[in-house]
């Protein structure tokens, strides 16, 4: 039995939920959270969902256009590849290697390099300017270039490629988090907390943080955005994941050769990178603009 | 704004040093006799492996060998191709300004597509042109390059038989390659149909730089657009338009150069973008670059080459940023005053 209201009382929504206000007003970044929702299903269940195992080659079905055309059936809603591969199929087991694995990796290096900027931040040692100076010249080389070196280092494949890009990525979350929390520090009510005597672990999880998430936010989606993109052109270079594998960017690169005559092998894998990256940016972009103005009340 | 200047430039040099020390490194940490990875110099001859080694200081200390490798650098030895044994130098001479003429012909229609674009859309905050130019802006901002440039290919060179697919020019034309850069050759060179010759480099060209452009172009737009926005709140907006200015004058004289102002900070991020961008689309129109070039010296395991392409882009993307600070803090005074309010 629910408890009945006997007093009014005015409530006043957590940071989160205000947030969350904010963000469900905006169409299109409901949208965008859909489709990312299912991206995130068919990344869970793509054995589930998928019709055939993304690597069963039917003899009697070569490029077969999707079912909506004159010429294709049913049995393959998106048509076969020219080596007779279920498309969707492939889809489907590809959303784990270019999103599932590429959400991994960003959490892994997110894991990493938040908690070493949030050090760098705190201790005394490193905060000379110059440091953040060379930081930010050296972090101007593109995450792709550096990512092709150790893949060039450790050879080609699906693994170093992911390997690559994790390393690529700690040293930006280190930066972002380390000038996130370096612009809290001597805020005026951060210095009223360490006045009040708070310990530093206090100051830092409970006093700063709260500050850092926006930052923190637009970092993760531009950092899983980039892992997407970098994995899939590392892939598409053919020196990621290898020709079986169902990864959306390898599978682009094979279609080059029967672009033309069945051009639906081409265009669905980029179709879902798109849609992936735009989703992914959409999301990033409307939370960041709904924390900005949750701020700004 | 000298003071500036040379931190800017011992800025350069510390990261440059860095690169380098990164470049002789990948020599130890490549596959194989570190070498042989530095110099390309494959051989069972013992006596002139005993030269290069000595040359290359590898009969002492590493600190000797950095050193060692550093003066080969600077005159112009960067070893030889460990798949045909043309000295480095010499293609990086040729292929640097194929990546250059992409690269700064992309920038150049990126700036004049993107910079209007967000200036309409600040202008039209929340109407129509700007839902529009942004959600056309985030969709094109997502679009990957490889893909973009194969439905392009598709569309446009196989169906439409609009444009070539691949290469800077028709090599009937047979125009010597001096610079590397088609369009600095054709204008050099003698040719009896030079017309016809520009309008198959142009041909050649359109594709590659459109596909280039996209992404630059949108992250501009939305950048002029946010800066834009901030600008027009001022107080100086309001006393120009309490002033009487008709408004474009406003705009063109007091809003613009202001956007302009942080969007030019962010260049050198675009920058970085642009290259990684031109590296694929070099791959896929087989341009004779540094990109297409860095990425089959990977296949082929040729480390000579993958330290010369690294070094190369790494250095020109540094340089790029560091001119872009200048730029900023010796265009825009208040920066400066920033910065060493700051120091």
């Amino acid at each position: 039995m629910p408890t009945p209201k006997l007093y009014y009382e005015e409530r006043t929504p957590s940071p989160l939920e205000q947030v969350w206000v904010q963000f469900r007003h905006n169409m299109w970044a409901m949208i965008a959270l859909h489709i990312l929702g299912a991206i995130v299903l068919f990344t869970l269940f793509a054995p589930v969902l998928a019709p055939y195992s993304p690597n069963t080659q039917f003899t009697d079905a070569l490029s077969m256009p999707p079912a909506w055309t004159e010429e294709g059936t049913i049995r393959f809603l998106l048509g076969t590849d020219e080596l007779g591969r279920d498309m969707l199929s492939r889809l489907l087991y590809g959303a784990r290697l270019s999103f599932g694995l590429p959400f991994l990796v960003v959490l892994a290096a997110a894991a990493i390099g938040i908690p070493l900027g949030a050090l760098a931040a705190m201790s005394v040692g490193v905060k000379s300017s110059t440091l953040k100076h060379l930081l930010d010249v050296l972090l101007s080389i593109p995450s792709l270039l550096l990512a092709l070196i150790i893949v060039a280092i450790l050879g080609p494949g699906l693994d170093n490629a992911l390997l690559a890009i994790w390393l690529v990525l700690i040293p930006q979350f280190l930066h972002a988090t380390r000038n996130a929390v370096h612009d809290q520090r001597h805020r005026e009510y951060v210095i009223a907390s360490r006045l009040n005597g708070v310990s530093q672990w206090y100051l830092l999880s409970v006093v700063i943080f709260p500050n850092t998430v926006k930052v923190l936010v637009v970092q993760l989606t531009m950092a899983l955005s980039t892992a997407i993109l970098d994995i899939a052109a590392l892939g598409f270079l053919g020196l990621g994941a290898q020709s079986p594998a169902p990864e959306w960017g390898s599978m682009l690169a094979k279609s080059v050769e029967v672009a033309y005559s069945s051009p639906w092998v081409m265009a669905l894998p980029g179709f879902a990178l798109f849609m992936t990256l735009v989703s992914v940016n959409v999301v990033g972009d409307s939370l960041k603009s709904a924390i900005d103005e949750r701020i700004k009340r | 704004m000298t003071r500036y200047l040379l931190r800017q430039l011992s800025l350069l040099l510390v990261t440059l040093f860095l690169l380098t020390v990164l470049s002789f490194s990948l020599g130890y940490w490549f596959p194989g006799d570190a070498l042989v990875n530095l110099s390309g110099v494959q051989t069972l001859d013992s006596a002139l492996y005993q030269q290069v080694a000595s040359s290359r200081g590898f009969d002492s200390n590493i600190l000797v060998q950095y050193f060692r490798y550093l003066s080969h650098l600077l005159q112009g030895d960067w070893g030889v191709s460990l798949q045909d044994g043309t000295p480095v130098w010499n293609e990086v001479k040729a292929r640097f300004p194929a990546t250059m003429e992409l690269a700064v012909l992309a920038s150049i229609l990126a700036l004049m597509l993107g910079i209007p674009m967000g200036i309409i859309s600040a202008l039209n905050l929340g109407r129509w042109p700007d839902r529009f130019l942004m959600g056309l802006s985030l969709s094109a901002y997502s679009i990957p390059v490889f893909w973009l440039a194969q439905l392009f290919i598709l569309v446009f060179a196989v169906n439409l038989q609009w444009f070539p697919i691949a290469g800077q020019i028709n090599p009937l034309y047979n125009i010597e390659p001096v610079t590397g850069s088609i369009v600095l050759d054709l204008a050099r060179a003698d040719h009896p149909a030079k017309s016809a010759a520009l309008v198959d480099v142009l041909r050649h060209l359109l594709l590659p730089l459109l596909v280039l452009a996209v992404m630059p172009a949108t992250l501009l737009a939305r950048l002029t657009r946010a800066a834009m926005h901030d600008v027009l709140r001022r107080n100086y907006i309001k006393s120009a338009r309490a002033k009487g200015l008709t408004a474009s004058q406003v705009i063109f004289k007091h809003a613009v150069p202001n956007t302009m102002q942080s969007v030019t900070r962010d260049l050198g991020v675009i920058f970085s973008f642009l290259i990684t961008n031109t590296m694929i689309t070099e791959v896929i129109f087989s341009w004779p670059g540094l990109g297409s070039w860095l990425i089959r010296s990977i296949y082929e395991r040729d480390y000579p080459v993958m330290q010369a392409g690294l070094l190369t882009l790494a250095a020109l993307i540094l340089l790029v940023n560091v001119l872009l600070n200048l730029l900023h803090a010796w265009r825009y005074p208040q920066i400066r005053q920033e910065l060493y309010a700051n120091a």
